[in-house]
């Protein structure tokens, strides 16, 4: 049994998300060119064991993995849960070295229960060509773990987030990704990112900047294990003394609302904040208008008047 | 019980965590301090949108001497904020120490004239409630409250941290013109708008035109354009959007067979309470996506993170 960790800088808690959009995997398997790409298969392989080396860098490291499809997410496995057996039976040690208990087994059983649900979900509803997967869902999730944890007893373990994703961004989760930024930037928990697709994210690249994180796409994705070594394994405290990728740059322009094209200037609503490209009369989210509320009673009034006036004179 | 070390001492503090917090809440606005001393209102700091400068010369500046006079303090502040335009929304908050007020001439009128000028007026009182402080946010539609000790003084202060609901009727909106400006690369040296000194790396470059300042949000020092990033709009966002209210689920309800109460919590995947089982708590369900959550969930999501990992989670199906 696991005694409550004694304090020490490098016990970490790394919650790895992991995107399974099958839509990605797919198109990435068909469109691949040859050894210099990784298919879903051999991504596994290199991502279980950097799993298993945070786990024997610190015998008190724990880790989470959640797992993000284009339909649901779910924690696959915690660490945590296979310590503190609640019904007070300890399984005898041999049977925790048994293979099929290992954190690896545990991992690929979830990720086979997730996608079988994955699948149900769409065989409900007709397969409309999702192509996005729901980070917003798994930083939420992330982060109510991240809480749960810190509510325990001090000393606690250094979490942070780290993120694998290949799918491109949705624009329509652009605020719950916000909102998931800036609560772990309060909360001090740094998001990770490693791209394992062909394009950039720029919503994980200003989680990298703002929450502190590193931010990386490997040139090398057949070589994917080492630069997780090299970079992601390390705990927060040690991460001051080492040369980690720097950051080449962060696009902060916003896209309008009306054709998602990034822009430099625009017109910002003052009601509710949507950005536009070009000047308007009326804010198409909130359904403003230029004309105040009152000028337009008025005119309201006036026109009511004018009505009673020749209804008066008829009659 | 009075405040230690002193009654200054306490409302600088308090002061200087609302700063923060309100910048933290609303980065798009401006803020300005205005001190009374001796009965006359000066201007501490102007209205700004950098936490830092106000803190700063508010750290610098902690005397206290004489009377107070509120029909002063709200003249300047109006004098002020007839310069914010009027799609904004303008407030004043007095944290008022003293057992009365002393005036040139009527108070009453200036509290006319900031009813006129659609300011919102609060008062946090750390003496004693006073007719005056009451009468003068009832008409304006401000919220005066009194500290009983510390602890409830850093709670009043910090409880205008969040925007008031805009009424609909006081309400103007116009389309803002705004630039988006990007990061400088590391490495280039350019001549800041804002210091007038030379800088190597970062910054900022008004997209109108082409001035490098340090900081955002701000106003370009050259040709007057609002600078902001994506994520200062998006921090707001979260006011337009809230999470519905989470409901309690009674542990001996029926469900209807169609799904089983879930034994964890879907946020952070702790034990829930189950009729017969030994956990004690409650158990919340999200009015939207019915998934179940424990209360420090509920308080954590509602407070800080303003997503509800459950619809999040959960995609809806494009009809």
């Amino acid at each position: 049994m696991a005694s409550t960790p004694t304090p020490a800088d490098d016990v970490s808690l790394v919650i790895v998300v992991v995107d399974v959009n099958p839509y990605f995997w797919v198109e990435k398997a068909n469109a691949s060119t040859g050894t210099s790409d990784i298919d879903f298969e051999q991504f596994l392989q290199h991502v279980l064991a950097f799993m298993n080396a945070i786990l024997l860098l610190n015998h008190m490291n724990y880790l989470a993995v959640i797992a993000t499809g284009s339909d649901s997410c779910s924690f696959l496995y915690e660490s945590l849960a296979g310590e503190s057996v609640s019904d007070g039976e300890g399984k005898p040690p041999s049977k925790r070295m048994n293979k099929h208990h290992t954190p690896s087994a545990k991992i690929v059983r979830g990720l086979k229960d997730f996608v079988s649900k994955e699948l149900a979900f769409k065989t409900e509803r007709k397969d409309n060509g999702k192509r996005y997967s729901l980070l917003s869902g798994s930083l939420s999730m992330a982060l109510c773990y991240v809480q749960r944890i810190l509510r325990q007893d001090p000393p606690h373990p250094h979490p942070r987030i780290l993120c694998f994703q290949g799918s491109p961004d949705a624009s329509q989760q652009y605020i719950a990704v916000m909102n998931a930024i800036f609560s772990a930037q309060r909360l001090m928990v740094p998001i990770d990112s490693c791209m394992v697709g062909s394009q950039h994210s720029a919503f994980l690249q200003q989680a990298a900047h703002i929450t502190g994180g590193i931010y990386m796409k490997p040139p090398h994705p057949e070589g994917l294990f080492e630069y997780l070594m090299m970079v992601f394994a390390t705990d927060l405290h040690s991460r001051r003394f080492l040369q980690l990728p720097r950051p080449t740059g962060v696009d902060f322009r916003a896209s309008c609302f009306c054709h998602k094209k990034t822009i430099d200037t625009g017109f910002v609503c003052s009601v509710c904040l949507s950005i536009f490209c070009k000047h308007h009369k009326e804010c198409s989210t909130c359904g403003y208008s230029q004309v105040s509320h009152h000028r337009k009673e008025a005119m309201i009034h006036q026109i009511f008047k004018q009505i009673l006036a020749k209804k008066w004179w008829k009659c | 019980m009075d405040f230690r070390p002193s009654r200054l001492a306490v409302v600088a503090n308090c002061v200087e965590a609302f700063i923060r917090e309100f910048f933290d809440q609303n980065p798009l606005s401006h803020l300005g301090i205005i001190t009374i001393r001796n009965g006359i209102a000066s201007r501490l700091t102007d209205l700004s949108g950098s936490p830092e400068a106000h803190i700063k010369v508010l750290r610098g500046n902690l005397e206290c001497a004489g009377d107070a006079s509120i029909q002063n303090a709200l003249d300047l502040s109006r004098s002020f904020l007839c310069q914010v335009p009027t799609y904004g929304h303008r407030e004043v908050m007095l944290i008022f120490s003293a057992l009365g007020t002393c005036d040139p001439g009527d108070v009453l009128e200036s509290v006319r004239n900031c009813k006129e000028e659609n300011i919102r007026c609060s008062v946090v009182g750390v003496a004693a409630e006073i007719y005056i402080c009451k009468l003068l946010c009832e008409k304006t539609g401000g919220i005066y409250s009194v500290a009983m000790n510390e602890a409830h003084l850093k709670e009043l202060v910090l409880e205008h941290v969040a925007p008031p609901p805009a009424l609909a009727e006081a309400a103007v909106a116009s389309l803002v013109k705004m630039g988006f400006p990007q990061r400088g690369a590391e490495g280039t040296i350019a001549l800041c708008a804002c210091h007038r000194e030379v800088k190597i790396g970062g910054g900022y470059t008004c997209p109108r035109c082409k001035a490098r300042v340090c900081e955002l949000p701000t106003e370009c020092f050259i040709c007057g354009l609002t600078l902001v990033s994506s994520p200062h709009l998006a921090r707001s966002y979260h006011h337009l959007f809230p999470v519905p209210v989470f409901e309690e689920v009674p542990l001996d309800a029926k469900f209807s067979g169609i799904q089983e109460l879930s034994k964890v919590c879907y946020g952070c995947q702790q034990l829930l309470p189950l009729a017969g089982s030994k956990v004690t708590g409650v158990r919340l369900v999200c009015p939207r996506c019915n998934k179940h959550f424990c209360f420090d969930c509920d308080v954590y999501i509602h407070e800080s993170l303003h997503n509800c990992p459950g619809c999040e989670s959960f995609c809806e199906p494009q009809t």
